[in-house]
């Protein structure tokens, strides 16, 4: 999604290099779902 | 397995058949009144039970023990804490306590061309400070009132969760999960540009209402998704705008990414229900040719036209009319649900919901002593 | 100004030829007689876009651009209208009842009744029972109107002529309802005078009612 409020992990990863290294397997998926619990959020508020 | 734990499981199977276009071991039922008329019912305050959830606990397990239903009978309650925090105008609480969406415009014509460039963007920055003014403030404010208000819709949403899973474990009921999502001429209308705007939309500036469909379809799928494809669920969305325009007008702006939008979710392995409100007669054949097993509860219509046209090919839903429950007599409101039965059941594929939502309770009691004795005829005749 | 073209005009929902022909006209600097026969010829032609609606080829969406075309096409011609006001041809009061925040069919009512020349009170949405009380005392309407979508509107409509009544107000008025719940029946234990789901006609009960 081409959006200034919304961000990928391989874009956050990207955007983050200290990340480099640290367990991806715990982070990823975190990162990920806060990015999709406000989209859902803010979409819902248009529903 | 405990007994609840076994019908529990049966009744899942019964849905897992029934969204797979398998004919399930009976019609599923699904309760049409909501946590409002349970609090209501149960003498409640309606506002105070929304404002404090656990006031509502105790209304929604008395509810389960004395409906007879396979579903959770929550309903799709809008708790007003983050909408308060917001200062919302988009969904506000009616002098009754019950929570609506008055007409509301969150976008001019003349920044359809910024909305279409950049649709997410355009909302954040832009209409949400305007249909949820505690956000057009300072970007510190701002922050703060967002924080708060995700934080109080999580905090009233997860309780609903635990109380949903307390009732279903006590009772044995299930829930399928529900991605609620819209055609996205229906997300333009809605809050965005308004029925009265779209309205005027379709005859001033067509190309631009395309365009904006266009747009927002992507942000409509990625609302529709489910966490995964293989839990109980399906992507819901309520169809409002279709019956107020003309069928050029459908064809040519609300039926592409309506389409493109189904296909898109069916494709990637989500069950779809359709709420189709209001009046679809004159669309019959576009439903047709909606992915295979599609989910269509209707409001209005002609019940023997839907299924033959419909019922090899898709799931029905809907059509017993609540407002009978009310100004019905127990015979009446039985023998509805008896025809509607034989219409549909031979199909294979019928589930047994109301024509629409019960939200109020009546004086006289009607509605609810018709409920039960409606749910209960179905729960015990419902065969295929 | 050829009158017939302009009532087809807006028959056709055609704005832009609409609010071309009639900028044009004002800018001609017309009689108050010759522009009363324009506000005429707009008039019939909503009345060619009520029937189009009755005969399922235009639908709500359609009323509510033509209502923002009257609206728009009043504003052109409001510079050059007569001074004294337009005879009306009835007053009516309007309001979502109680509880109800919707309005949308109550919108396409009023637009419809000022253009077929009604004086319309709109007191807005969620209208207790006492607001139409008061506001029938000081308009003298001979219509009032409540308008809901939620089944518990109907209740609200029950309180609403309940309380009309004990004003002793009830005699003086006639009173319909509007909106998806209503019914014939409902309309009996309402104890309102007509009910109606569709606005077109609403306007021609509320027409029959002042002739």
């Amino acid at each position: 999604m081409n959006s200034k409020y919304y961000i990928t992990w391989e874009e956050y990863k990207a955007d983050h290099p200290k990340l480099e290294g640290k367990p991806e397997q715990a982070i990823a998926p975190k990162i990920q779902k806060y990015e999709d619990i406000m989209f859902n959020f803010i979409i819902g508020l248009f529903l | 397995m405990t007994d609840t734990a076994a019908l529990a499981k049966e009744r899942e199977q019964l849905f897992r058949d029934l969204f797979s276009g398998k004919t399930p071991k009976r019609v599923p039922v699904t309760n049409p009144a909501t946590l409002e008329f349970a609090i209501q019912y149960y003498g409640e305050d309606l506002a105070e039970a929304q404002w404090d959830l656990t006031k509502a606990e105790s209304a929604l397990d008395k509810f389960c023990h004395e409906f007879p239903t396979d579903t959770t009978p929550i309903g799709s309650i809008r708790p007003p804490a983050y909408y308060q925090l917001l200062g919302s105008k988009a969904i506000v609480m009616g002098s009754g306590g019950f929570m609506q969406h008055p007409e509301v415009m969150g976008m001019f014509p003349e920044e359809y061309d910024d909305f279409i460039a950049a649709p997410y963007d355009f909302i954040i920055e832009t209409i949400m400070p305007r249909l949820y003014t505690e956000l057009d403030t300072d970007p510190h404010k701002k922050a703060m009132v967002l924080a708060k208000a995700l934080q109080a819709h999580l905090d009233d949403y997860a309780f609903i969760g635990q109380m949903r899973a307390r009732v279903n474990a006590k009772y044995g009921l299930v829930s399928p999960a529900v991605a609620l999502t819209e055609a996205p001429f229906d997300f333009l209308a809605d809050f965005i540009r308004s029925f009265k705007g779209i309205s005027s939309d379709l005859r001033r500036i067509p190309d631009k209402v395309s365009a904006a469909c266009e747009a927002v379809l992507p942000l409509m799928f990625k609302k529709g998704k489910l966490p995964n494809t293989e839990m109980l669920g399906y992507s819901f969305l309520p169809l409002h705008m279709a019956p107020y325009i003309r069928n050029t007008d459908f064809e040519k702006f609300y039926w592409p990414t309506f389409k493109k939008l189904v296909e898109a979710l069916a494709e990637a392995g989500y069950n779809v229900q359709l709420f189709i409100e209001h009046d679809w007669m004159r669309y019959l054949d576009f439903l047709y040719e909606l992915p295979e097993n599609t989910i269509m509860r209707f409001e209005y219509g002609d019940p023997r036209v839907v299924a033959e046209k419909l019922g090899k090919k898709h799931i029905i839903s809907g059509f017993y009319p609540i407002t009978l429950l009310q100004t019905g007599t127990r015979e009446q409101c039985i023998e509805k649900a008896k025809e509607l039965l034989d219409i549909m059941a031979p199909y294979g594929k019928y589930w047994f919901q109301g024509d629409k939502s019960i939200i109020s309770t009546d004086k006289t009691g009607n509605t609810a002593k018709n409920l039960r004795a409606v749910l209960e005829y179905v729960m015990e005749n419902g065969t295929y | 100004m050829d009158l017939q073209l302009l009532t087809k005009a807006v028959g056709d929902l055609d704005e832009p030829k609409v609010l071309g022909m009639l900028k044009e006209f004002a800018a001609s600097n017309p009689t108050a007689e010759e522009t009363a026969a324009v506000v005429s010829a707009c008039q019939k032609g909503m009345t060619i876009v009520g029937d189009l609606f009755d005969a399922k080829e235009y639908f709500v969406g359609d009323l509510i651009f033509a209502g923002e075309l009257l609206s728009s096409a009043i504003a052109i011609l409001k510079p050059v209208m007569g001074g004294e006001e337009t005879v009306n041809t009835g007053k009516i009061i309007l309001a979502t009842v109680e509880g109800d925040l919707h309005d949308i069919g109550k919108n396409i009512f009023k637009s419809m009744s000022e253009a077929a020349g009604f004086a319309v009170y709109d007191l807005g949405i969620d209208t207790p029972p006492n607001a139409f009380v008061e506001k029938i005392k000081e308009v003298q309407p001979q219509i009032v109107g409540l308008s809901g979508v939620l089944t518990l509107a109907l209740d609200s409509m029950k309180n609403t002529v309940q309380a009309i009544n004990d004003a002793g107000l009830r005699n003086g008025v006639k009173i319909i309802i509007g909106g998806n719940p209503v019914t014939e029946e409902a309309c009996k234990m309402i104890g309102a005078d007509a009910y109606t789901t569709n606005a077109a006609e609403g306007v021609k009960i509320c027409q029959g009612w002042v002739s």
